[in-house]
């Protein structure tokens, strides 16, 4: 996601982006947010959730670590609080130029629901959505479903269950048993 | 012929007895059917079928010093050979796990399906054992995140050690459950086919509670239809008796120290 450069006006340290979440739908904020978690402000740093904002509605989500976008980049930083969240503002025409890909897309209320647990604030978001980004088939509501539709997420599992299976197995002198067990 | 097929799922709870033993009574209408409380930290096949009190169990067959013979842990019910293990945790650790491995061997040679209900966790030899030694792997699954979770872990273990998967059984679907919606997903990722969608039911509670499979307690009820389902999706191989004795026999596992 590539986003016009903005005016850092609000910048805190929080458990949740609750607050900002809910000054930026006050404010009819336009620009984005950045949320780092603050253990990776201490460490290299590719590790922040960018989070569009039009007129106070989060609109695209972007993971700069896992480069993954919409509802796994917000899945990439949730519950990993404290963050440092700071806020940019953008010139409304400027943002009109970054593309709303699927992949990079919220539902209004994601933030809100998934990063603060916030759901009085996640209504509100919606509330104050326009009626196409509500209408909108985001991802499934159904968490077993999402699950199931979050391939890089089922990939990883089971990139760690078959090193974990080897691993297991030398310690357990079972690699002779393993289909491929010579390779090690 | 005989093949050996593990009832796994990486969660406890899941339902891998009741699916054991209920799977095995509908495969025992057309096959000789021999199943084995393999989950020997945590057996509780012997509660389901009525055996709390099997005077000798697999545990038995563990021990080093077994003076007992396979048959005299073998027990006729329900149409099937069952194979109990006992609860008793010094017998466990007693218990030489890898000794597993003649006793699946010695009773693949007379049987023509053998169901290994298998433990929950990954973390031992004793508890992947079943897995690495089955032909193939059937995993129980709750339609929730965490039970896919960890039943993806258990199908990816079997991947590594060549056990192939005969399928998955979802159980204890409740009304909204989505399980049409996720089967094509979920078959992408499981080795088989989606057997059956076995509901949720109090009469799976009762039959344990009664110390009878639930396909002997309830044999009308939807769920028991839904496990014949899943049996009948399961297509035994045929191989022949001894090579697969033999394959046991010579499997790879470590002496225990
Ligand atoms: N379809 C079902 N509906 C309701 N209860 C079930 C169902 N299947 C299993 N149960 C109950 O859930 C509990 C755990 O089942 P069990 O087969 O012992 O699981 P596991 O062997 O995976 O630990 C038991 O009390 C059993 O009666
Ligand atoms: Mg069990």
């Amino acid at each position: 996601m590539r986003l016009p450069r903005g005016d850092l006006v609000r910048s805190r340290t929080a458990t949740a982006p609750g607050d900002a979440l809910a000054w930026a739908l006050d404010a009819d904020h336009t620009g984005y947010l950045v949320l780092e978690p603050a253990d990776a402000v201490l460490g290299d740093g590719d590790d922040a959730c960018v989070l569009t904002i039009a007129d106070g509605v989060p609109r695209l989500a972007y993971h700069t670590g896992t480069e993954r976008g919409g509802a796994p980049a917000l899945a990439d930083v949730a519950g990993a609080g404290p963050y440092s969240v700071d806020c940019y503002a953008v010139d409304r025409s400027a943002l009109a130029d970054v593309t709303d890909t699927d992949e990079l897309t919220v539902s209004p209320g994601a933030p809100a629901e998934r990063l603060a647990a916030d759901s009085a604030l996640a209504e509100r978001t919606r509330v104050a959505a326009p009626d196409e980004w509500t209408a909108e088939p985001a991802s499934p509501a159904d968490p077993v479903e999402a699950f199931l539709a979050d391939e890089e997420r089922l990939d990883a599992i089971r990139d760690r269950a078959r090193e974990e299976a080897r691993r297991k197995a030398r310690e357990w002198d079972l690699t002779d048993a393993l289909v491929d067990g010579d390779e090690n | 012929m005989v093949e050996a097929v593990a009832v796994a799922s990486g969660k406890g709870g899941t339902g891998k007895t009741t699916a054991t033993l209920a799977l095995g009574m509908a495969l025992a209408e057309r096959y000789d059917v021999t199943v084995v409380d393999a989950d020997t930290g945590m057996a509780n096949l012997l509660f389901h079928a009525g055996l709390a009190d099997a005077p000798v169990t697999l545990h038995d067959l563990l021990l080093d010093d077994a003076d007992v013979a396979v048959d005299d842990a073998v027990y006729h019910r329900f149409g099937m050979d069952v194979v109990p293990c006992g609860t008793s945790l010094d017998a466990f650790r007693e218990a030489d796990p890898t000794r597993l491995r003649d006793v699946v061997a010695e009773l693949a040679r007379d049987t023509d399906v053998l169901l290994l209900d298998s433990p929950a966790a990954l973390g031992s030899v004793s508890a992947v054992l079943p897995v690495v030694l089955a032909d193939r792997v059937v995993v129980v699954l709750q339609p929730t995140v965490p039970a896919l979770s960890d039943g993806l872990k258990v199908q990816e273990y079997a991947r590594s050690y060549g056990t192939d998967g005969a399928g998955v059984l979802f159980n204890k679907v409740h009304d909204g459950d989505s399980v049409e919606r996720i089967a094509d997903r979920t078959e992408r990722y499981f080795d088989g086919p989606v057997l059956a969608s076995v509901p949720d039911a109090d009469a799976a509670r009762e039959a344990r509670d009664a110390g009878e499979p639930l396909l002997a307690y309830a044999p009308a009820s939807a769920a028991a239809e839904a496990f014949r389902e899943a049996a009948a999706g399961i297509e035994i191989r045929d191989e022949p008796a001894e090579d697969v004795a033999a394959r046991f026999r010579s499997a790879v596992v470590p002496e225990q120290p």
